[in-house]
């Protein structure tokens, strides 16, 4: 896999209403991690502590050719330890559980090309900057993203929608777990986005856009996204990682060519 | 007996084949789609069995198969599943006594089957063969009767729960009860824990949150949207990944290739798993064991769309054979087949390849399909 330079910026905020974080994030290049964990205190903030330290246990000896591999044994293992975790609990305190949502973003090589694998579960969300433009890549697991897709509600019904809140999928639920994996060309993602529901069940989808378009330092721009979500009301726990890869040129093979093309049409063929 | 089948929504799965059905949790997706390949092409039981119990025993916990010979109906239950019988012989439940591995019975003049995953709902949906997301499933015509030996099936079930601490034991004296602002009717509804998603799991309420300084979110209850609210719901009772309309589910990844596709850039490509091709191509919402090929092709005048063309193995009347489908592209996908005209595939619209046709992406990219 060729070099990749990756410029990243992270931050997270309790925000104004919930007294513990239960968010957890890694950064730790090519492997970045975004897990919203639910359950209450030692409950959603350990069980999003243990995908991140699954996740940095892969980053510490990863292969970009066994990305998507190494990937689903990470959420494997951190599956089997939030089991076990909410086992332990539930033997001294019935009905409780654990259980944390994952979006997580790892460069792999596809066949000696360099790609992105992004992966979702739960209600985090990656998106991505392309041609200019915000576009959401994670498809939610959550009960009106299913109303959405079959045409019952509309976008806008569901964030008003009663059961908003309700998740299909996560870690730590018993019935296992079912990872949406997504491979992107690097060329596709001019910018990406990881980021929990803190951010954009407070902020709309137009001034993410606005401050991923106009902040050049992902650092910077994942600081303005988190604060917006705070300022906005700061509901629950908001976390945001902003990642570029530098010096890419997008569809490479196409604009050399024209370029060269065109230059050689203006010197009169003397290239 | 009449095998005319209907079925409650639930997150089992159901694999409906014309001559057997097997009945999985929904964490044993990745079996589903061989059990449906096998199913499909007509597999007795003792095939399916066979696949089933591939990768041992170790990895299914639960699972249900019923299959009906001429006369004879054969039934079994590993696990949570809960079997009503009724049959000439009168009515009998069957369920696996913990530490066998199942049970197993060969019944003749069988009028009723009720099988109970999850829950106790009516079965009033029409099963067809194919796949379905269930919590119950009623072969035959119940008679009066079995509806009362399905009467004993809760009980049965939550007295198999004993394992399980969770629901029926409540020993804390403490006041406070299993916060639920919320009713929730289905996790009310629902008492088998061994329920994957069934039942609803209600994570830390704002009272399991405790704050340093012992007080309370000042926040009027209105105010839902924080993690305290999140639950983990059942998912739909359909695939997460809409189909192809008008087109019968795919297995994901088949067993033998079904064909295989020769590109003029000199790549070839087996078509077992759904197969993308472009410019710079995008796999979106796909499983850890069916990751699509993922095939780039050059297009310097950008003829070509970035994910442009999908081929995948078939399903229904195109099983065995790979069926190609234009994903909306820019300007278009030619196919031509041996002695017959060429024709332009219609966006998200399927056509079934033979070996010998070619698909033409532009840019001078064709593709041969010839036989695996």
């Amino acid at each position: 896999m060729k070099d990749v330079d990756l410029h990243h910026g992270a931050s997270t905020d309790v925000g104004l209403v919930r007294k513990v974080n239960e968010d957890s994030y890694l950064v730790a290049p090519p492997v970045f991690v975004v897990a919203d964990g639910m359950g209450g205190h030692s409950g959603g903030d350990v069980a999003s502590r243990m995908v991140v330290e699954e996740f940095q246990r892969l980053a510490e000896a990863y292969d970009p050719r066994r990305g998507a591999e190494l990937v689903s044994d990470a959420l494997a293992r951190a599956q089997a330890r939030i089991i076990d975790y909410g086992e332990a609990h539930r033997a001294l305190q019935p009905g409780w559980h654990a259980g944390t949502t994952a979006v997580a973003a790892v460069l792999v090589d596809d066949d000696g090309v360099t790609k992105w694998l992004l992966v979702n579960l739960g209600d985090s969300r990656i998106y991505r900057i392309v041609d200019g433009r915000l576009e959401q890549v994670s498809v939610d697991h959550s009960v009106v993203q299913e109303l959405v897709d079959s045409g019952q509600i509309t976008p806008e019904e569901a964030s008003v929608h009663p059961e908003r809140h309700v998740i299909t999928r996560a870690l730590g639920s018993p019935g296992g777990i079912q990872p949406d994996f997504f491979l992107l060309p690097l060329g596709s993602v001019e910018r990406l986005l990881l980021c929990s529901d803190g951010v954009t069940g407070m902020i709309e989808d137009e001034e993410i856009e606005e401050i991923l378009e106009s902040v050049a330092d992902p650092r910077d721009a994942a600081d303005r996204l988190v604060r917006a979500a705070v300022a906005a009301g700061g509901r629950d726990n908001a976390t945001a990682i902003v990642v570029d890869v530098v010096g890419l040129v997008k569809d490479a093979t196409y604009d050399s060519q024209r370029q060269l093309e065109s230059l050689e049409s203006k010197l009169g063929g003397r290239l | 007996m009449s095998t005319e089948a209907r079925f409650a929504a639930g997150d089992w799965y159901a694999v409906v084949g014309d001559r057997a059905t097997v009945l999985l949790p929904g964490s044993q997706r990745g079996r589903v789609a061989t059990l449906w390949d096998l199913a499909d092409s007509g597999a007795s039981a003792d095939a399916l069995l066979d696949a089933l119990l591939a990768d041992g025993l170790s990895s299914l916990d639960h699972f249900a198969l019923v299959a009906h010979g001429d006369d004879r109906t054969r039934l079994l239950v590993r696990g949570a599943p809960t079997a009503a019988v009724s049959s000439a012989g009168g009515d009998e439940l069957v369920s696996a006594d913990p530490g066998t591995a199942w049970a197993e019975r060969l019944v003749a003049g069988v009028s009723s089957i009720r099988v109970t995953l999850t829950g106790d709902a009516a079965a009033e949906h029409l099963l067809a063969p194919g796949l379905a997301r269930v919590s119950v499933v009623e072969f035959g015509t119940p008679a009066p009767a079995a509806e009362q030996a399905t009467e004993d099936v809760a009980p049965a079930l939550v007295a198999e729960a004993e394992a399980e601490p969770e629901p029926a034991v409540t020993p804390e004296p403490e006041p406070e009860p299993q916060p639920e602002p919320e009713p929730e009717p289905v996790a009310a509804a629902d008492p088998v824990p061994e329920a994957p998603a069934a039942a609803p799991m209600q994570f830390g309420e704002p009272a399991d949150d405790p704050t340093p300084t012992g007080e309370t979110p000042a926040v009027a209850d209105d105010w839902s949207d924080r993690d305290g609210q999140t639950q983990v719901g059942a998912p739909a009772p359909d695939f997460d990944r809409p189909p192809v309309p008008g087109q019968e589910m795919a297995p994901e990844v088949v067993s033998q290739p079904v064909a295989a596709l020769v590109f003029s850039t000199g790549d070839v490509v087996a078509v077992d798993r759904t197969v993308l091709v472009g410019r710079a191509p995008e796999a979106r919402r796909f499983a850890s064991h069916d990751q699509p090929h993922v095939v780039t092709v050059p297009s310097p005048h950008q003829e070509i769309s970035s994910t442009h063309l999908e081929i995948r193995p078939g399903a229904g009347a195109d099983h065995g054979s790979a069926i190609a489908t234009d994903l909306g592209s820019t300007n278009g996908t030619v196919l031509a087949l041996p002695g017959l005209d060429v024709e332009e595939l219609k966006p998200g619209i399927a056509v079934s390849l033979v070996p010998g046709a070619v698909l033409d992406l532009g840019d001078g990219v064709t593709i041969q399909v010839t036989n695996p």
